[in-house]
């Protein structure tokens, strides 16, 4: 073998071992790692993007600490149209801790609230651009603690306002209830009760009494049980009958308890019976099915329909008037008010439903709340011929005081 | 047993139906089926929503909760006629609750948001948008004010309605009674594609006349 | 005694719910409220419940009018609960939600409550109907503004609207039924709704008050019931 053939064998045999080296090597590689993801590294174009930028993490105000607001520059290359950035996605590092997704968000999201921090924890924040595979994260937040106020100074008008016309009710329960005499004009629906009482006790036919199908944490449910409070002492005292089928078992309880008590006031304990008060059950239209049932079945001479309403009312209003009963409505569902006007003698609207019990009462004290209701309905319209013609003005002829006080007005009536 | 459940669902809608034509013996087979069915399936769904779903399992987390049973088993106490009134305990919590939660709340929503939107220049299509509005935009935005005002008027209960006082009330009761004829009116047409859901149950599904 | 402690009651909770809404460490506390609401709410459904089965076991007994009827109510009442409650053929077994599909209890929602609840709602065309009927023989003058208002955003919502005034040309188009309709939804009704909610709110504020303060008390039963 002649030197330059030997040289030859020796590259090749050196070269033959590398390479069966490097297979070996990358055989064993490939055991820990599945082609698949070797030939998708390959295929992916990693598009690089931009990260977002000025992250800013600031302590909500007027919480308990258990919030903080971020905010930053999208991404540059989140551009309107075609992006690609899918979204951002939220780091957070809770008490120097790894840092965790907690949202992802659509793309040219630029704030986001994290409503679950803990006082007494301090978070770092980052944001991350998304693009098909890959994050590109910003720099993060100086490290923040959420705080916690006593106060919430942004409802300082609603407190004030409401103080306000709060204060006017009590100062009238007051005042009737040191003997002023006070005006409250006659409410039609109201002065009918009587009446429908006295019918149904002519006819010795009984009186139905539907407290709508909502349970004791609505207040029209509220509204509605205090006027059976009134009602139900007449009807005691003319020991008339009285049937009041309910879909809430609460209500039930409640009915019976205010239904008892009219008896026993009326001196006829021993005419109270628990049968009065009925569960149906809680399904509305089942409770309607077997109202109307007893409806056309008992044939009752008056039907009060008293609370919250909602498409049953006109099913129920209307098999009412099909029998023939006098009907007082009220409710303060405005979609529903306009069955009850169609198909009732006598509809309490809205604002009427909460003050019957206490007109009806015809206690001074309860007719001096009334007046403090009218407190509120007479700032109202001042604010509101105030506030139109102020802006009016100020924007059609430019008036700098009238939109400073527009301004203050739309300051105070804010709710947001 | 698709078919069977299709002539049930079938039978009990033609049994309701016939309500309209006067109280029967179906529609009261009808009523007690829907009555009995329908209480028992919302005590199930309370039980365990509620006792189960939010008490059982939230107890542990939430000790606080005990304080719900609690309030919840002095409402039970009304079957022992002699410590009945314990009942009013729990009663009185929840009417308390309502009264307080609700106040804000309403006024926070109705009194606050709805005064300060009656803040709206006429000659706007909306609040801080310049003179912008057309003849159009411009009556509509006065008849809201004008309305709301009114409507106020109607409902004011320490004036007598006479006079010009009881004038401006009859203006509201037009915008009032304006306002429910608009809703009847908008509502009348859902309440009809009801009906014709139920018709073509009947005249599909049942009875496959109706090619779908 | 047993009248105070529950106005006391009613006072303490109502002018806590008030005030927590201003204080951010109470802010959930109208959350709480609703949460112990469903608790109580359950326990007093067994005292509803339990009249139930009362009202018709008693007619039963008595052979009432109809107490046929009242086997099927408490045999629907049972087996609901049976099924319920023990998740009757649920597919995911007892942990699962009761209401999972293809459960016993399911099924029934599905092919004999749903079918009455939405022919009862379906219900309301006939009286919608009946009730218009009567309103356009109304003879006041509430009930004709009303029904005119009625009756103009009606058509506005049909094509018929449309149809009626296509005619009428583009300038005047203020004049075509439609957007008469509109209009009429964008002021008139805006204003009417606007005074109503307010009416409504502050009639609520009062009527909280004097249950927080205790001049209403009827829903505790009266005022000499001791």
């Amino acid at each position: 073998m002649t030197p330059t053939r030997l040289h030859i064998f020796r590259v090749i045999s050196i070269s033959t071992i590398c390479v069966l080296l490097l297979a070996s090597l990358a055989l064993s590689q490939d055991e820990a790692t599945p082609t698949t993801n070797l030939s998708t590294e390959i295929d992916t174009v990693i598009i690089e993007v931009a990260a977002p930028t000025s992250l800013i993490a600031t302590d909500h105000k007027y919480d308990n600490g258990e919030r903080i607001n971020l905010q930053w520059v999208p991404s540059i290359d989140d551009l309107p149209g075609i992006s690609t950035v899918v979204g951002y996605r939220i780091y957070r590092q809770d008490d120097g801790g790894a840092a965790e997704a907690i949202a992802d968000l659509p793309a040219k999201a630029n704030h986001y609230r994290d409503e679950n921090t803990e006082l007494g924890h301090t978070y770092i924040y980052s944001v991350a651009a998304l693009t098909d595979g890959a994050e590109f994260v910003s720099n993060p937040t100086e490290s923040i603690s959420p705080e916690r106020e006593w106060i919430d100074f942004s409802k300082r008008y609603l407190f004030l306002i409401a103080l306000i016309v709060g204060g006017a009710v009590i100062y009238f329960i007051e005042i009737a209830r040191r003997g002023k005499k006070l005006f409250v004009r006659k409410i039609a629906g109201l002065e009918a009760v009587d009446d429908a009482v006295g019918r149904a006790t002519e006819m010795g036919r009984p009186i139905l009494f539907i407290p709508g199908i909502q349970d004791m944490d609505d207040v029209q449910t509220l509204a509605g049980l205090t006027i059976l409070g009134r009602i139900s002492k007449t009807i005691a005292d003319y020991d008339t009958e009285i049937f009041m089928p309910v879909s809430r078992s609460l209500v039930m309880t409640a009915g019976r308890e205010i239904i008892k008590s009219s008896y026993q006031t009326a001196g006829r304990p021993d005419k109270y019976s628990d049968d009065m008060v009925t569960y149906i059950t809680d399904e509305q239209f089942g409770y309607v099915a077997a109202v109307d049932g007893i409806m056309v079945r008992e044939k009752p001479a008056t039907i009060f329909l008293l609370g919250a309403f909602f498409a049953e009312s006109l099913i129920l209003a209307e098999t009412g008037n099909y029998i023939g009963a006098i009907q007082i409505a009220g409710t303060a569902r405005p979609a529903q008010l306009p069955f009850f006007i169609a198909a009732c003698d006598f509809t309490l609207i809205g604002e009427e439903l909460f003050a019957a019990s206490a007109y009806l009462s015809g206690e001074p004290k309860q007719l001096g709340s009334l007046k403090g209701q009218d407190v509120g309905k007479a700032i109202a319209m001042v604010i509101l011929v105030i506030g139109a013609l102020a802006t009016t003005i100020g924007t059609a002829w430019n008036i700098a005081s009238m939109n400073s006080l527009v301004d203050i007005l739309k300051t105070i009536f804010s709710t947001s | 047993m698709e078919h069977f459940a299709i002539w049930i669902a079938a039978f009990l809608t033609l049994g309701i139906v016939s309500f309209l034509y006067k109280d029967n013996a179906w529609y009261k087979l009808c009523e007690a089926i829907f009555v009995g069915i329908s209480a028992g399936y919302w005590f199930v769904v309370l039980f365990w929503d509620n006792l189960h779903g939010k008490f059982w399992m939230g107890k542990g987390e939430d000790p606080m909760l005990y304080v719900g049973a609690i309030l919840g088993i002095l409402m039970l106490m009304r079957l022992i006629p002699k410590i009945g009134w314990i009942s009013r305990w729990p009663l009185a919590f929840i009417v308390g609750a309502t009264a307080g939660f609700y106040l804000i709340n309403y006024f926070s929503s109705d009194v606050m948001s709805q005064v300060g939107s009656t803040v709206m220049p006429f000659f706007s299509t909306g609040y801080g948008s310049g003179v912008n509005a057309s003849l159009y935009d411009i009556i509509g935005n006065i008849v809201v004010a004008v309305g709301t005002f009114t409507g106020l008027v109607y409902f004011y209960f320490s004036k007598e309605h006479k006079g010009a006082f009881g004038a401006t009330a009859k203006v509201g009761i037009f915008f009032l009674m304006v306002t429910f004829g608009a809703s009847f009116g908008y509502t009348v047409m859902s309440r009809m594609s009801l009906l014709i859901g139920r018709v073509d149950f009947l005249f599909g599904d049942f009875l496959g006349m109706i090619v779908q | 005694m047993k009248r105070q402690i529950p106005l006391f009651i009613t006072f303490f909770v109502g002018t806590l719910l008030i005030f927590s809404v201003f204080i951010p460490p109470m802010e959930t506390w109208g959350e709480n409220f609703t949460l112990f609401f469903d608790i109580i709410a359950v326990f007093a459904f067994f005292l509803g419940a339990g009249n139930l089965v009362r009202v018709h076991v008693g007619k039963l007994k008595k052979r009432k009018a109809d107490w046929g009827f009242s086997i099927v109510t408490l045999i629907g009442f049972g087996f609901m609960l049976f099924v319920g409650l023990l998740k009757i053929g649920n597919p995911g077994g007892i942990a699962a939600d009761v209401t999972a599909p293809g459960s016993w209890f399911q099924e029934m929602f599905n092919y004999v409550i749903n079918p009455l609840q939405s022919t009862m709602y379906a219900l309301l065309a006939f009286f919608v109907a009946s009730a218009s009927y009567r309103a356009f023989r109304a003879k006041n003058r509430e009930a004709t503004i009303l029904l005119i208002a009625a009756f103009v955003i009606l058509l506005g919502r049909t094509p018929l609207g449309m149809l009626l005034t296509a005619w009428i040309p583009d300038s005047l188009s203020f004049f075509q039924i439609p957007n008469m309709a509109v209009w009429i939804m964008n002021s008139f009704n805006l204003a009417g709704q606007r005074a109503i909610l307010i009416g409504i709110s502050l009639g609520v504020v009062a009527m909280s008050l004097r249950l927080i303060l205790g001049v209403e008390r009827t829903y505790l039963g009266g005022d000499d019931n001791g």
